[in-house]
């Protein structure tokens, strides 16, 4: 059974004049995949990885994830399916400024409200170091480098063991070393915990250590 | 949903503006602060105001009004009792300004319930004798004791006791009266009654009620001196003074109790209807500018979180990304404004009780008020209630549309709007 699968989904802009971004795209996901979805700027890539993410709602096909159907789910659904399910990591949108980096980490736990407050900091601080970023953990958010917040928020993305991460150009806003690391952090939970993950890059050196590269051209799949 | 995280968000949210929360807190404070000051003050004004009459003046009072009958004979009789008829010139009928068989008039009242005082007087009409000239004037003769229970007549009392009342042939004259006499405290003054009996009064103290005319013309004897100047018995009394536990039943009472102790009585609501509908007007007045003040700083919170909202655009679009739903977020804000509230909202009602204490100490004293030394100030907590409430509800509602704002960020929009 995949980890998500998308049918036929067509998706419109309508300003400035209706224009069709995706057309009928359908493709799976299976469990322990570490799939990049490439394609130049402008063919829909991020505008596919939104709508996967249950984010934006305003499509036509239809999106199932972990077995159930998600189109057409009331938003609040949607939201605590984001929050149990999926782990984010944005190009420039990376952490909450107001709270430290483990607040940051944990906030997603305890959003979802499984475990208690110490476990969950006990897990933030184990994520945290797979990304050696625990001497960091009581600083604030705003005190780390563009490359340690990067790494911080795919810790968070990590803390309520989701079923897929989706990454929207994770190492785009990046320098090389940075970009290397986090390249680095990304294969070794595809290969360590065989995390299933979904990312949007433009780094063709970051889509070949991927398992399985989907590109994209004119808001069709054209390889997959 | 865990309200822990929600409040420890939005304090996050709060500690990262906290300049703009402390001013908006600030604004709360001051229109709270301002609202109960005013309020206090102004009731305070109030009561001092209406209990310069109110206290005074019986809730119902009893006596014979000097009237012609209205039951003419040409009325009765068999003849005429239908037609249109036109007396001139008709004269009061003979009748007495005592109460018939006051003894038991006032046993029955005090018995009532709902009576929470009876106070017999006498109003006797006199001219005080100063060398050649005669000034008229007013001797009430009153039961002292009852008269200071139920009247607060020892706070009006200036100079000289009260008690001193109960000797024989002791006057305390109004100030306005003793200031035309030169009569000092200890000085005899001699006093003619319309019946030209002559009477040799000491005066035994002043009274300044806080309205000139009344002192000019009114003094204060005791019951029995006055019996005895008018040479009438002891059973002679023309006003009964009522005062009831519930003043608002009076007029009702009144002309339950006119028609069986056949006399004229009169309610406090009939005779003093202007006070009531000025107090009422004055605090209408200070509950809109309390209020007013409340929906401006109001205004001040809206202002705030908005602007917040706008900067926080960011946040709130990752906390959507991150499975906050909309409610989470909307209460994320609310929470906000009604922390601003509370806080504001407590300071305010603290530095209100100060402002009423420092207008408390304020010297205000003027010659029409003898009891009164400083401005007078209501610490009813009926106003601190009411001051808090309306923090709450305006605080709420300034927090109510920038927070529905806040909940439909569209996250897409904003992620992908970089």
């Amino acid at each position: 059974m995949p980890v998500l699968e998308a049918k036929n989904i067509d998706k419109f802009f309508y300003n400035p004049t209706k224009t069709q971004v995706l057309k009928k795209v359908s493709f799976g996901i299976e469990k322990g995949e570490f799939v990049s979805i490439v394609g130049k700027s402008g063919c829909g890539k991020s505008t596919l990885l939104y709508i996967l993410s249950t984010m934006d709602t305003d499509y036509q096909g239809e999106l199932y994830m972990d077995g159930e159907t998600i189109s057409g789910r009331p938003k609040n659904y949607l939201a605590h399916i984001r929050n149990a399910k999926i782990g984010f990591v944005f190009q420039f949108h990376y952490l909450l400024n107001e709270f430290s980096v483990l607040e940051n980490v944990l906030i997603p736990g305890l959003k979802l409200g499984l475990h208690s407050r110490d476990e969950l900091e006990h897990r933030a601080m184990e994520k945290l170091k797979f990304f050696d970023m625990q001497d960091h953990a009581l600083k604030r958010a705003n005190q780390l480098s563009g490359g340690q917040k990067q790494r911080v928020a795919i810790a968070r993305a990590l803390i309520n063991d989701p079923v897929l991460i989706m990454g929207d150009e994770p190492t785009g806003n990046l320098d090389k070393k940075n970009s290397d690391i986090v390249l680095h952090k990304f294969r070794e939970m595809a290969q360590q915990f065989k995390q299933t993950m979904l990312i949007v890059t433009h780094d063709p050196e970051f889509a070949d250590g991927t398992d399985r590269t989907i590109e994209m051209e004119d808001g069709k799949v054209i390889r997959q | 949903m865990k309200w822990t995280l929600i409040i420890e968000i939005a304090k996050a949210l709060m500690l990262a503006r906290m300049k703009q929360t402390l001013i908006a807190a600030t604004g709360v404070m001051f229109s709270i602060t301002m609202f109960v000051a005013l309020l206090g003050f102004m009731n305070g004004l109030n009561s001092m105001l209406d209990g310069l009459v109110l206290n005074r003046t019986p809730h119902i009072r009893f006596y014979n009004e000097i009237k012609p009958n209205p039951n003419q004979p040409i009325d009765q009789s068999e003849e005429f009792k239908d037609k249109l008829n036109i007396i001139r010139s008709i004269k009061p009928s003979t009748s007495r300004l005592s109460i018939h068989n006051s003894a038991s008039i006032i046993q029955n009242l005090e018995a009532d319930p709902r009576v929470l005082g009876v106070s017999p007087k006498i109003a006797a009409q006199v001219f005080f004798n100063v060398g050649t000239i005669d000034l008229t004037g007013i001797v009430n003769g009153i039961d002292v004791e009852k008269e200071a229970a139920l009247f607060a007549f020892s706070d009006y009392v200036t100079v000289g006791n009260h008690e001193d009342l109960n000797q024989i042939n002791t006057v305390i004259l109004g100030q306005g009266a003793a200031d035309r006499m030169l009569a000092d405290i200890g000085d005899v003054i001699q006093v003619t009654t319309a019946q030209g009996n002559r009477v040799q009064l000491k005066v035994v103290g002043y009274f300044q009620s806080g309205l000139g005319d009344f002192d000019n013309v009114n003094s204060y004897a005791s019951i029995n001196t006055v019996q005895k100047m008018l040479g009438e018995p002891a059973s002679y009394i023309t006003d009964i003074q009522v005062k009831l536990n519930d003043f608002t039943v009076a007029p009702a009472m009144a002309s339950e109790l006119r028609d069986i102790y056949q006399i004229d009585a009169d309610d406090i609501q009939t005779v003093n209807a202007q006070f009531e509908t000025g107090t009422q007007i004055r605090s209408m007045i200070s509950y809109a500018v309390g209020i007013t003040l409340l929906v401006v700083s109001g205004f001040g919170i809206y202002n705030i979180l908005n602007m917040m909202i706008y900067e926080k655009l960011d946040t709130i679009a990752i906390l959507k990304a991150i499975g906050f739903n909309s409610s989470d977020v909307n209460r994320i804000f609310i929470t906000i404004a009604l922390t601003i509230g509370i806080v504001g909202g407590v300071l305010g009602l603290f530095f209100g009780f100060l402002a009423g204490l420092a207008i408390d100490q304020v010297p205000f004293e003027t010659e029409a008020l003898p009891t009164i030394k400083t401005f007078p100030v209501d610490y009813n907590p009926k106003y601190y209630l009411i001051g808090g409430t309306f923090s709450l509800i305006t605080t709420y509602f300034a927090g109510f549309f920038p927070a529905r704002k806040a909940s439909g960020v569209d996250p897409v929009e904003i992620i992908r709007g970089k």
